[in-house]
């Protein structure tokens, strides 16, 4: 349930992003996600391939980066890579996580519709 | 041939925005906005009702639920204004929906916004909803091993609430583990036990709620 409301916002932006820059299709996406996201991978994937049905990312495949979580020590700074809530070095539990909660979307592939010969083609990738 | 693009976008910039946008208003209005999180039948509407009932404080509830409009009814019979979201099988609630509701809410007389979020003790934490403060609030029943099994709720919480302690009379639960692993977790917590029924705890609530109130005017 919640992979597929989160696949919902990825298909609303994306699909918002392929009308806007007049792509045909896009044949794969490429995410960003911390483990603090609960994100199963596998179920993600399945979400999306429903959802993105009859959208322009229909068919396309879903990529995953997992991203560790990372953490840092607000008392005495030391830092680390795992799942922990307080300090290995001086025991303190005033700590933050730096990394874990990305969602992010790294790229697409996409496929361009052919660009009509009498204007400018709308195709642009947002000057990034 | 496809051709690679690169986005570098968050999935969740939009909501966060929103979030952003929502505290601040409510800052600019005076409101505070809290958002109850726990699981499934922890008490959460049991303790609105408590607290809507003999406070100063002018309150409105936004209630989440995946369907049904129970909860906003339950509210409804104490004479306080409730909006019910319903999120159609979504497990959290999100801050454009939280925007959408305070639109339906008249928050000129209106000194504290309380949302329940849907009852699930994990994702609800992950969403900003523009409010001041998450409150996890887990029932007795539950038993002592929550806060390690999903800390992530108590790692953000502004309190803790322990609800429904009338029933240790029937159900042991290990109180020092509890609150020892919610102060190893979140040593900033403010840290409560409540019985909604019975009224213990009340007292200490409505006091956490009044100070976060003086702090935020
Ligand atoms: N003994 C006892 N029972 C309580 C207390 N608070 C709530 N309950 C009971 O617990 C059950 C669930 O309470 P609710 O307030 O509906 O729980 P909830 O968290 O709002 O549930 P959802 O909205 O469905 O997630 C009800 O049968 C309540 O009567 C309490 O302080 N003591
Ligand atoms: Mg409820
Ligand atoms: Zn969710
Ligand atoms: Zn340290």
């Amino acid at each position: 349930m919640h992979e597929l409301s989160l696949v919902k916002s990825i298909i609303d932006l994306l699909a918002d992003h392929a009308e806007k820059n007049g792509w045909h299709r896009v044949s794969r996406v490429t995410l960003r996600i911390g483990r603090m996201r609960q994100v199963i991978p596998d179920v993600m994937k399945f979400s999306f391939s429903v959802a993105a049905e009859g959208t322009a990312l229909e068919g396309a495949e879903l990529e995953i980066i997992e991203l560790p979580l990372a953490g840092r020590c607000r008392a005495c700074g030391y830092a680390w890579e795992e799942e922990l809530f307080s300090c290995p070095k001086c025991g303190s539990s005033d700590s933050e996580i730096t990394h874990g909660m990305e969602l992010d979307i790294d790229s697409v592939e996409v496929e361009d519709q052919d660009a009509p010969k009498d204007k400018h083609s709308p195709i642009c990738n947002g000057g990034r | 041939m496809p051709r690679r693009i690169s986005i570098r976008q968050s999935v969740m910039a939009a909501d966060e925005k929103i979030a952003n946008r929502l505290r601040r208003d409510l800052k600019d209005r005076g409101i505070l906005m809290v958002n109850l999180i726990g699981s499934p039948g922890a008490g959460k509407t049991t303790l609105l009702e408590s607290t809507l009932a003999g406070t100063d404080l002018r309150s409105a509830v936004i209630e989440g639920d995946i369907a049904t409009s129970r909860d906003a009814e339950r509210i409804a019979r104490t004479g306080t204004q409730a909006v019910q979201i319903n999120t159609h099988g979504g497990c959290h609630l999100e801050a454009h929906l939280v925007e959408k509701a305070l639109e339906e809410l008249a928050l000129d007389k209106v000194d504290i916004v309380f949302i329940e979020n849907v009852g699930n003790l994990v994702c609800p934490a992950e969403f900003d909803l523009g409010e001041d403060y998450k409150v996890a609030v887990c029932s007795l029943p539950e038993g002592p091993d929550k806060p390690l099994k999903y800390p992530h709720l108590f790692c953000e919480a502004g309190a803790v609430l322990l609800t429904k302690i009338d029933l240790n009379k029937h159900i042991p639960f290990d109180r020092e583990l509890f609150w020892g692993d919610v102060s190893r977790l979140n040593p900033n917590a403010k840290k409560i036990e409540i019985s909604a029924t019975a009224g213990d705890g009340m007292q200490e609530w409505k006091a956490l709620l009044s100070r976060w109130l003086g702090e935020k005017r």
